[in-house]
């Protein structure tokens, strides 16, 4: 970059201090440049010319006059040329409306009007488009008329987006484009509507999103590059993307919907993981039970068993014996027990009259005296004893008779 | 001296005006003309100062960037005559000043008006050649393509050079999006319903495997039990048998008198006893006889 000095070309514009010219202009310059000198430099000799003798001092103060004037006037015009370019700026110079150079952030010196010109270009800001609606004042209008595009397959869908961009290149942006900014919206709103156009409607609302959105930036960039607006899309964000509003209520039941099938299966896992340990419990305490069983009978058996071989081995020493005593214990057990009668075989051709049922009812009176009546044989062995007393009176009365 | 002095300030101010008046400036995005008595005598003009005859010349200028013809959005009949919306949008600028001069008389409305109609009747052969599927989804690039090939010759004839086009809405007629709203509508219930029943279908067979489990489970358990109250039956038998076995004859009699006892323990049970019973026998006789 050439850097023009600011201020000395105010006091030798003529000198080795001129910016660098390029293609045609420069021969134009030149000779502007040549017939100006050549001009100042009559005036100059014809000044010097009448003030040598002297003769009119007037002419002289006139000469130096306007020899003074014009040079001031010059300078003051070159000093016009001074301009000073911000940091977020470039300055695109311009002489003779040829576009020479860009300057950076600094003091620079250009030609002033009406030979130069510069424009200076803001290239850091970032600027803001946005598609599919108008934020004015924080409050965002829907402009449905961008806003709702067609999918793949022929739905409709709202969508919204804002584009962050800068200016990369500020002589192409000034120099190519009729308007850049609103040639920007257009081509975003094109590969916008081109993408979601390929693509289906679930997929531009859900899991699309980024794709969409990347691909839309690579397509818009790759246009703008093409018309050299010199513009870089630095971001594109979705702002939005719904079904139409006119459809809203039927994409939110659906995914209520999709909240109540998750509900029944919850539900119904909560009915498995209810009734299956329970029978897996109720499983257990079967086998447990069998396992009780299985080890109650077994017990029972070697208990009987060896109970038997005891009593076995003491019947081996007299068997006869511990026959007639087992057989007797036996008969005084059950005899003690119930009740009887005896009858004689002899007198077996008269009638007899047994009024059993009538014992049986004033047995069962006199049951609730003996709670212990199914209980163990040894118990029950001794309480029928107690309530023996009475039946025995009772055949003994009959026998009295 | 004073006319001297006023002769030359003549002599500089006609200087200065014939001057600008024979230099002509042509901005970076311009493209200038050089008419001689309404003839082009030239034409390829770079940007910066350049000369001319007063009076005998005449300079015009156009805006060289690029232009853009944004044409109303317009009704389309696709193959299946079905109705769509397209708007595009056209980039071009000047690539033959003289011809665009010549052509146009350089107007841009002008140019922009012979353009749309050049590109309609592209996108008119275009869509009636496509459905409204391919219009839609189909290759935007590639329906352009051919419109574009057909205009940029057409647009070469006006000096002008065209950039792209591009399509921006393809949208159905507003009567028929609200069928399809109602069509999206319909296909989001479908969806619902779907996804309800699906939700009932996945619970009622988890229950139903819930319950096989469960009765499995019971089955199995019972099946267990079972074993193991058989094996429990089979030890027992086994140990009662191998007991028994030493003297089956005592068995008989042994447990012959458990049951009787077990038999005969209550009060109710009557026993009707013959005197001639021989446990008896000392109830007759002291002797036993």
């Amino acid at each position: 970059m050439a850097w023009n000095e600011p201020g000395k070309p105010g006091q030798d514009p003529w000198g080795g201090n001129r910016p660098p010219r390029k293609d045609s202009s420069t021969d134009a310059v030149e000779q502007v440049k040549r017939q100006l000198e050549g001009f100042l430099g009559k005036i100059g000799q014809q000044g010097q010319g009448q003030n040598e003798p002297g003769s009119v001092p007037e002419g002289l103060g006139l000469g130096v006059g306007v020899g003074v004037i014009a040079a001031v006037a010059l300078a003051l015009w070159l000093a016009f040329g001074i301009y000073i370019v911000d940091p977020a700026e470039r300055g695109v110079v311009t002489v003779f409306g040829a576009y020479t150079q860009e300057t950076g952030p600094g003091p620079h010196w250009n030609w002033p009007m009406p030979i130069g010109e510069v424009t200076k270009v803001n290239v850091e800001q970032i600027r803001n488009a946005e598609i599919g609606y108008r934020s004015v004042k924080n409050v965002n209008n829907d402009v449905t008329g961008e806003s709702l595009m067609l999918t793949q397959d022929e739905n409709i869908v709202d969508i919204k987006l804002s584009v962050q961009y800068n200016i990369r290149n500020a002589a192409n942006y000034l120099f190519t484009n009729v308007d850049p900014d609103n040639a920007l919206r257009e081509v975003v709103e094109s590969a916008l509507r081109d993408v979601v156009g390929k693509n289906k409607m679930d997929f531009v609302l859900t899991d699309g999103r980024t794709q969409l959105v990347a691909k839309v930036r690579e397509i818009a960039q790759e246009a703008l590059d093409s018309y050299k607006a010199g513009i870089q899309i630095t971001s594109v964000n979705l702002q939005d993307a719904q079904p139409p509003e006119q459809v809203q209520a039927a994409f939110a039941d659906v995914v209520k919907a999709r909240e109540d099938r998750q509900r029944l299966i919850s539900e119904a896992e909560a009915y498995s993981n209810d009734i299956l340990p329970k029978a897996r419990g109720q499983a257990a305490r079967l086998t447990e039970e069998a396992n009780a069983y299985r080890e109650q009978v077994v017990s029972r058996a070697q208990g009987e068993a060896s109970r038997f071989i005891s009593i076995l081995s003491q019947y081996q020493k007299a068997p006869e014996v511990t026959r007639q005593r087992m057989y007797l214990d036996t008969v005084e057990q059950v005899l003690g027990s119930s009740s009887k009668i005896m009858v004689s075989a002899k007198s077996s051709g008269q009638m007899m009259y047994l009024p059993l049922d009538k014992w049986m009812q004033d047995d069962k009176s006199g049951v609730p005296a003996t709670p212990n009546m199914n209980a163990l044989p040894e118990s029950s062995a001794s309480s029928a004893s107690r309530s023996a007393p009475s039946l025995r009176d009772n055949l003994r009365n009959r026998e009295a008779r | 001296m004073s006319l001297l002095r006023n002769g030359f300030s003549t002599v500089a101010g006609v200087l200065v005006i014939g001057l600008s008046m024979s230099v002509f400036t042509v901005n970076e995005y311009e493209r200038a003309l050089k008419l001689q008595l309404g003839q082009v005598i030239d034409a390829e003009y770079d940007p910066g100062l350049h000369f001319k005859l007063p009076f005998v010349n005449n300079v015009v200028k156009f805006d060289g960037r690029i232009q853009t013809l944004d044409s109303e959005p317009e009704r389309y009949l696709t193959l299946e005559k079905k109705n769509l919306i397209v708007d595009s949008f056209v980039k071009w600028r000047i690539a033959d000043v003289q011809q665009y001069y010549t052509s146009m008389g350089g107007d841009v409305r002008r140019a922009n008006l012979r353009l749309s109609q050049i590109i309609k009747d592209g996108l008119r052969a275009e869509v009636a050649s496509r459905t409204v599927q391919d219009v839609i989804a189909g290759d935007r690039a590639q329906m352009v393509e051919a419109i574009e090939n057909a205009a940029r010759a057409q647009a070469k004839d006006f000096g002008i050079e065209l950039l792209d086009i591009r399509l921006k809405r393809i949208d159905l007629p507003k009567e028929v999006s609200e069928s399809v709203y109602r069509r999206m509508e319909a296909e989001r219930i479908r969806v619902a319903k779907e996804l309800r029943s699906q939700g009932s279908e996945a619970a009622e067979r988890i229950r139903a495997d819930a319950d096989r489990q469960r009765t499995v489970l019971l089955a199995e358990a019972y099946k267990e039990a079972e074993s193991l109250r058989g094996d429990g039956d089979a030890k027992a038998t086994d140990i009662y048998a191998s007991a028994h076995s030493k003297n089956s004859d005592f068995f008989a009699f042994y447990r012959s008198l458990a049951v009787y006892r077990e038999a005969f323990k209550d009060k109710r049970d009557v026993l009707i006893l013959d005197s001639d019973a021989e446990f008896l026998r000392f109830l007759r006789q002291p002797s036993g006889k």
